[in-house]
């Protein structure tokens, strides 16, 4: 259960003097635990990127279907070959490209949805921010995992395309009434009334003070996002209706060896312990995002 | 037994004193048979029964006028053993059986067996309303009447050679008096289908949906006791827990071993194996008609010698011992080597990927634009093979085929349905391949509805992949009417040779089905179409007893909620 | 407060409507029609199909069909399950009380398990002790629920095997035991799940907690207790604790969705019979009515939970109540 509950507790408008996330970014660099998380989460990205040089097989290929399936972790297959021979390790690096692009992808979508959303109720407040806030309140109000069940089972046999705009089209929603209250409250700062003032457009100052305070809740919201989405990618796959085969996810693996735990522990420990990994330094990073902003 | 024990264990931790409730009550009766199964039964009337769950237990319940003996004979009445009717006649000319009931049966609650109950159960299962595939099956018995109430006389259309099969095997008795006041089309949903009254030697006790089945003996059954006290299905939802309630002696049976299954099993001194010959045989069937349009033929399999080459690129021999290790066989037609009229060494398209290379180019099917799939004429080989999703073996040979056919240079898109969709699908002709499954009867005339023309045209017919050839037609009606067996077989022979270079279908495994059992249990035979025939005569011997053996026979005596289904 | 609690209510009755609007338009976005399959399908009696032409109002036009769709849910009518052949809110209906039972104690474990992590770490701030729970809170939270489940599963029913595999009783003994060996048996089969899903949740209460308790340590009213010579784990024990456990009622409400999320998945894996299994096996039938039944009724338990929290929160905090 990853810790998206807490709502990043954003301060009120400021002054961009340098720039907030150069600023942010310098203190988390401060923090031995965030640059350790750093350099893991860069190497799992690293080994995605560059899947092709580094995984040792195909990871589609059954070399033989008989003689090297279910084969236990050995020099030849650290990870242990699948029911199909395949190799597992390859299949766990090409799963860290795809569950990673899934992740990152899906959170752009929520991103730019949830800052188009809050925005516009923020800046038209009144009724139509009373609408959207209900809406909102109601989307809230589902689980995102039931709602995922709720369109998934409408929609079955999804690309992964559609995949990622359906998690991206449903994790938006906290995001969303964070940067309607940033935009409300820069509404009404006193600096944006003295500019006014000064004879600046309403809108102008607006756009040039609404980014710089929305990069840190942004940061925030992607990189627990990304962690959220990959594990929510994982268990869709575990029941069955996320990736299809012969692609590599991390939950995928675990499914495709999910009905034998007991005999092909490898299949379920390895993925796993790779989501584990990916998911904790995210969270780290997250948090020390959240600390190093909200510290400001 | 570890599980008791913790329960003891529990107990003199949280210091409950009525916890020796179930091992204080001891009764003498045969013990327990509990067996873990991956599902609800689907319905307890026999001729709606579509799962195999409920096939064993209303095999448990009801009676047949006559069974079917272990060899599954069933060229007239040599192989049968006396049953519900305690013997019967043939009409001089063969076109009619007088069967006698045995006049000690009794239903479970006690009333009489008559021969109206067997008209009332053929003319119920030929009612249109009650909408049993049974109806199709029997289609060769022409009424059943009752010259007194001891006899009943089915009356045929033709004489053929398993026209006794069909007065018995298809028809378990079910009582009149129960279902007579209620309309067929609503039996499905009765009150009276949630208490199933049968005559077999146990009578039904539980359904706690999810749960269990439960049934105990009849002890004062006209054929005798079963020796064992109660059966007890123990319902588990997925494959996985039902496998381990079998490893941790939770239950005693479990149906359905993979080979993967084996070594673990074998890791329990007190549990054994058994493999036995079965009925089924598994193959990756091609739509020949366009799913879109059925009047037109399938885009690419719709070509003869296009299936002949996919299937030439398969090596159905690898495929079968990945996925199945040595609990399957390379099935060898749309057949099992258990009938007597099979003939094993069936010539078959060999395995040859140069040569299914070179047919595909010599049919203009080539890869020119080098993205290693094969097109003509813009149209890429490309197909969507549907699978359920529920049968993990199946999807692993999907996926077996999706990577041999890729270096053949046809794209395979596995598409993992669950069964009521797939079902749904096969039924409307709407796929391009699927890998079915068919676990056929005692009888090779099966292959009539699901290969031949009629079940083809007909919307419930089973053949789906809509192959049509006379040849075939033609022979399999010939062996099915010759009472010769060497005749019957040739026929057979040459009906399968037909059909397997026609090629409608990639024929995969014809699986050897293998139980695990605790060595406490003292089985009888296997019978090849239901592993579950002869357990009225299983026991287990008093020194191998254990709790849940102790358990009265009859209901539960406290029971916490009504027993049976709630549902409306 | 009475205001405060018929606005509240209010609020929620409004977003149970959206939810069932949301649900109304997943059924008829869909692709092609979600009861084709089922009105199409031979085995299926006519009775049912009567039902549900009825119940739907298939021929209708769509406006009417939402008003009625609205107009059932609101009496409590969810349709008519295919896969159970019962009503959607009977079959969700029998299985809730589990689900219940399941969350429930993994609430009450892992608010008791998370302000303990978070007392003790707090109490030894900076400590080997304080990083290694940090770092233990942190892999739970980062831990995906089914992966977890899998592994108390492995380790704990085949490989020590000391559990049950599954379900809430021993199908084959349960109506044979007695009174004291039936409670047993269930408690035996709860175990597992329950920890697991009390560990699961436990981290976020952990961290949230901690957070909460370091916000207030600093206030003037705890240097004023440590100016009168209280030591710092009485200051933590009377005054930190108190005053960090009312956000711990706001983080009941928050932390309902990960929770019943994490309960689908648990009983799924430990076969519970409660709403999550039978919602995830309807997926695998296509049994649309009662997934989307179990889409609303998990909306429904979050809207009410965080209504019961925030009421909670108000009645505990006199500055909210004057709102």
């Amino acid at each position: 259960m990853p810790g998206q509950i807490r709502e990043s507790a954003v301060t009120s408008a400021a002054r961009p003097r340098e720039s907030a996330f150069a600023l942010g970014l310098r203190r988390l660099l401060a923090k031995r635990s965030s640059r350790v998380a750093l350099v893991i989460l860069g190497v799992i990205v690293l080994a995605g990127l560059l899947a092709p040089f580094v995984a040792p097989y195909d990871p589609a290929a059954q070399p033989d279907i008989v003689a090297l399936k279910n084969l236990p972790p050995s020099l030849a297959h650290p990870f242990g070959t699948d029911p199909y021979s395949r190799d597992v390790l390859s299949r766990v690096i090409y799963g860290a490209r795809l569950s990673l692009t899934i992740g990152l992808l899906a959170t752009l979508v929520s991103l730019t949805l949830g800052v188009a959303y809050g925005a516009i109720a923020g800046y038209s407040g009144g009724f139509v921010d009373g609408i959207m806030m209900r809406v909102l309140d109601a989307f809230l109000a589902i689980p995102r995992l039931l709602l995922l069940l709720g369109i998934l089972v409408a929609w079955p046999q999804l690309s992964v395309g559609a995949l990622i705009l359906f998690l991206g089209a449903t994790g938006w929603f906290g995001l969303s009434r964070i940067v309607r209250g940033q935009v409300l409250a820069l509404k009404h700062a006193e600096f944006v009334t003295a500019a006014q003032a000064l004879g600046a457009s309403r809108r102008r100052i607006l756009v040039r003070h609404l980014l710089p305070n929305l990069i840190s809740p942004i940061v925030v919201a992607a990189t627990l996002g990304v962690a959220h989405v990959i594990v929510l990618e994982a268990g869709l796959s575990y029941l069955g209706i996320g990736v299809p085969q012969p692609l590599a996810s991390w939950g995928n693996i675990i499914q495709d060896g999910a009905d034998q735990v007991a005999t092909l522990w490898w299949m379920s420990l390895f993925p796993g312990l790779f989501m584990v990994l990916t998911v904790m330094t995210l969270n780290i990073l997250g948090e020390a995002f959240r600390d190093a902003y909200d510290r400001r | 037994m570890a599980t008791m024990k913790h329960i003891r264990l529990l107990c003199v931790f949280l210091g409950l004193t009525a916890c020796t409730g179930s091992e204080s009550r001891s009764g003498a009766n045969g013990g327990t048979l509990a067996i873990s199964t991956g599902g609800d039964p689907d319905v307890l009337i026999p001729s709606l029964v579509q799962t195999v769950q409920a096939g064993q237990m209303t095999d448990m319940i009801y009676d047949r006028l006559a069974d079917i003996g272990d060899s599954l004979n069933i060229l007239n009445d040599a192989g049968f053993t006396p049953r519900l009717a305690d013997h019967w006649t043939w009409s001089p000319d063969s076109l009619s059986i007088a069967f006698h009931i045995d006049p000690r049966a009794k239903w479970h609650d006690g009333q009489r067996v008559t021969s109206s109950d067997v008209r009332f159960t053929f003319e119920s299962t030929m009612d249109s309303t009650l909408g049993t595939p049974v109806a199709a099956l029997i289609g060769n018995i022409d009424s059943v009447t009752t010259p007194d109430s001891a006899t009943a006389t089915f009356w045929f259309h033709r004489h053929i050679p398993q026209e006794f099969y069909d007065a018995t095997f298809q028809m378990p008795i079910i009582p009149e008096h129960i279902w007579k006041g209620i309309p067929p089309a609503t039996w499905r949903a009765s009150d009276a289908a949630k208490h199933p009254i049968g005559s077999g030697r146990f009578r039904f006790v539980r359904w706690t949906p999810r749960t269990a089945v439960e049934l105990t003996a009849d002890t004062g059954n006209y054929h005798g006791a079963p020796k064992l006290g109660r059966v007890v299905w123990s319902i588990a939802p997925d494959f996985n827990t039902a496998l381990t309630r079998f490893l941790t002696g939770e239950t005693d049976f479990f149906e359905a071993l993979r080979a993967e299954n084996i070594p673990e099993v074998a890791k329990h001194p007190e549990l054994r194996t058994k493999s036995y010959r079965g009925l089924s045989y598994q193959f990756a069937q091609f739509n020949l008609r366009d799913p879109a349009n059925h009047a037109r033929p399938h885009a690419i399999f719709g070509d003869r010698n296009l299936r002949r080459a996919i299937t030439m690129a398969v090596d159905r021999a690898a495929i079968v011992r990945s996925a199945y290790d040595s609990l399957a066989l390379p099935a060898i037609g749309p057949t099992v080597r258990a009938y007597p009229t099979t003939d094993a060494n069936l010539a078959q398209i060999p395995f040859d990927l140069p040569r299914a290379k070179s047919l595909l180019d010599s049919l203009g099917w080539r890869d020119a634009n080098g993205d290693g799939v094969r097109e003509r004429r813009g149209r890429p080989l490309e197909f969507t093979l549907a699978v359920p999703a529920t049968s993990k073996v199946r999807v692993r040979m999907a996926v077996l085929i999706q990577e041999q056919l890729r270096q053949a240079g046809v794209k395979v898109n596995v598409e993992q349905l669950d069964f009521p969709v797939l079902a749904e699908r096969e039924r409307k002709r709407n796929f391009d391949a699927v890998l079915n499954s068919w676990s056929t009867q005692p009888s090779p005339g099966a292959v009539r509805g699901s290969w031949g023309t009629a079940g083809s045209r007909a919307a419930s017919g089973n053949n789906y992949g809509s192959y049509e050839s006379p040849t075939f037609d033609a022979y399999v009606d010939s062996a099915l009417a010759s009472f010769d067996p060497a005749t019957r077989k040739s026929y057979f022979t040459k009906a399968y040779d037909t059909i397997i270079q026609d090629a409608p279908a990639i024929w995969l495994a014809e699986p050897m089905p293998t139980v695990g059992y605790n060595a406490r249990l003292k089985m009888a035979p296997l019978r090849s179409d239901a592993w579950w025939a002869h357990i009225p005569e299983w026991s287990i011997p008093a020194d191998k007893r254990i709790p849940r053996d102790n358990a009265p026979v009859g209901a539960p005596a406290t029971p916490a909620a009504p027993s049976g289904q709630k549902s409306p | 407060m009475l205001r405060y609690f018929a606005r509240r209510l209010g609020q929620a009755a409004i977003i149970v409507a959206f939810v069932a609007t949301i649900s109304f338009a997943l059924i008829h976005v869909a692709p092609g029609d979600p009861f084709s399959a089922v009105l199409d399908n031979p085995n299926v009696s006519e009775t049912v199909r009567q039902t549900l032409r009825a119940q739907y109002g298939l021929d209708k036009p769509l406006p009417e069909q939402f008003a009625r769709y609205i107009g059932q849910v609101a009496k409590g009518d969810l349709g008519w399950s295919f896969s159970h052949d019962r009503p959607v809110i009977e079959v969700l209906g029998s299985a809730l009380p589990n689900t219940l039972l399941l969350m429930g104690i993994a609430l009450f474990g892992s608010f008791s398990l998370g302000i303990l992590f978070a007392l003790v770490q707090v109490a030894r701030r900076g400590t080997a002790t304080d990083h290694a729970l940090s770092g233990l809170t942190l892999f739970l939270i980062s831990m995906p629920d089914f992966w977890l489940g899998i592994l108390a599963l492995l380790a704990f029913t085949y490989w020590l095997p000391i559990f049950p595999v599954g379900g809430a009783v021993d199908p084959v003994m349960h109506e044979y035991m007695g009174l004291g060996a039936r409670f047993a048996d269930r408690l035996r089969h709860l175990v597992l799940p329950a920890l697991t899903l009390t560990v699961l949740a436990a981290g976020t209460v952990a961290r949230y907690q901690r957070a909460a308790l370091l916000d207030v340590l600093p206030a003037d009213y705890i240097r004023t207790a440590r100016l009168k010579g209280l030591t710092e784990r009485e200051i933590l024990r009377r005054h930190a604790l108190r005053n960090a456990l009312l956000p711990i009622i706001s983080l009941i409400g928050l932390s309902l969705p990960a929770l019943l999320t994490g309960a689908f998945f648990i009983e799924k894996i430990f076969a519970w019979p409660g709403m999550g299994l039978a919602v995830v096996n309807a997926i695998a039938t296509r049994d649309y009515p009662l997934v989307v039944g179990g889409v609303i009724i998990g909306s429904i338990m979050v809207t009410l939970g965080s209504l019961l929290a925030d009421l909670l929160y108000a009645w505990a905090d006199p500055r909210v109540r004057g709102h």
